[in-house]
């Protein structure tokens, strides 16, 4: 799946290019896209990992990351999802896209990712769209042979904002998984989260073989990395994407 | 002046950066004055796919010379550059390694690869 890597120093990144299939709002503020490769061809990816767009602002072009929220397996389009953030100009160039539109972007990169799921009990930690990069890695644990037990802590301002919760309820009834939402005003996630973490997998055993995939925006992130590394867990068992 | 000399590990022609560490930023990906910045900031192109955000390892660099003068390194670039192929142990993040000895000559090598799957590979 990792494939050869290619080579980086060249002057150019190779670029592949996409074309919006379909738009579909979770939200006011939140959109997924999902897109196909112009080329005809399936994008290949590992759970996890990210596309690389190039947007145009003014006389420059910027590129910025998206998570890949959909599963490698499916061989339709592929999703993206993201959310209006304040003075985010990337974002707010990605919502004037519309169906049929095509874009530039490279990747896929990034090593925040699950291709084969650990032998050991697995806990996700995500807030609002940062479910996106942990939704194919949870499709790819449970698929695995035998299946980990999976537990995911979930926080959102509303519930909203809380995406895939269909699909979530959907697992849980059928898998070894679990959730569990934490609804709280978006100053208090990382608290949420915090507390959460500290209750099930520091303070509740003395279980230190968990390993755990945290994805989120900021500090709280790095927060959560230091509790539960800070707490005896293996420091590559933490693994984490800060946004 | 610092100066920053760029040696490419794929034979791509070596460039050297002269530059005043206080002018910082130098362009608005990286943090400011860092070996990204000065690149971008100075026509040089170093991948950087998440953005210069220490969230990937696209920019992974090996300092040859000059290692001492950067800044130091944060627990989540350690992290990140566990991941990267061909690790060193003078490897650092472009987007994390900032120059701000006014004096300092740095040296670097940009790795002929990376966990960079862009190309038909990526396609099937």
């Amino acid at each position: 799946m990792t494939g050869e890597p290619s080579p980086a120093s060249a002057g150019k990144r190779t670029t592949l290019n996409a074309r919006v299939e379909r738009l579909f709002d979770h939200a006011t503020d939140t959109r997924s896209l999902f897109l196909s490769l112009a080329s005809g061809k399936h994008l290949r990816f590992i759970p996890g990992q990210f596309i690389s767009i190039t947007i145009p602002l003014g006389d420059e072009t910027r590129s910025r990351p998206y998570s890949i929220a959909s599963d490698p397996e499916n061989r339709g389009p592929f999703e993206i999802c993201f959310n209006r953030v304040e003075g985010g100009r990337g974002v707010a160039w990605l919502f004037e896209r519309r169906v049929g539109d095509t874009f530039d972007f490279s990747g896929p990169f990034g090593a925040f990712t699950i291709d084969r799921a650990p032998e050991a009990e697995l806990c996700f930690i995500a807030e609002g769209t940062a479910i996106a990069p942990i939704r194919p890695m949870l499709k790819r644990a449970l698929a695995s042979s035998p299946a980990p037990k999976i537990h995911l802590i979930y926080a959102a301002p509303d519930h909203e904002h809380i995406l895939y919760a269909a699909e979530l309820n959907a697992l849980a009834r059928t898998a070894d998984f679990s959730y569990e939402t934490a609804i709280k005003p978006p100053e208090q996630i990382y608290d949420a989260l915090f507390a959460l973490a500290q209750a099930r997998w520091v303070t509740r055993d003395a279980n230190r073989t968990r390993h755990f995939y945290i994805c989120g925006v900021g500090k709280g992130v790095i927060r959560l990395r230091d509790l539960l590394r800070g707490a005896g867990y293996e420091r590559r068992s933490v693994h984490y994407e800060q946004w | 002046m610092a100066k920053l000399r760029i040696q490419f590990e794929n034979g791509d022609p070596e460039k050297v950066i002269e530059f005043d560490p206080a002018k910082a930023p130098f362009h608005h990906d990286g943090k400011p004055g860092s070996i990204l910045d000065v690149m971008l900031g100075h026509g040089v192109h170093l991948e950087h796919a998440c953005g210069g955000n220490c969230a990937c390892t696209t920019c992974h660099v090996i300092v040859k010379q000059g290692f001492n003068k950067l800044g130091e390194s944060s627990e989540q670039e350690e992290d990140l550059l566990d991941k990267a192929p061909g690790l060193t142990p003078t490897s650092r993040l472009g987007c994390q390694a900032v120059i701000e000895d006014p004096d300092a000559e740095i040296v670097i090598v940009v790795p002929r690869y990376t966990i960079n799957q862009v190309s038909e590979a990526a396609e099937e």
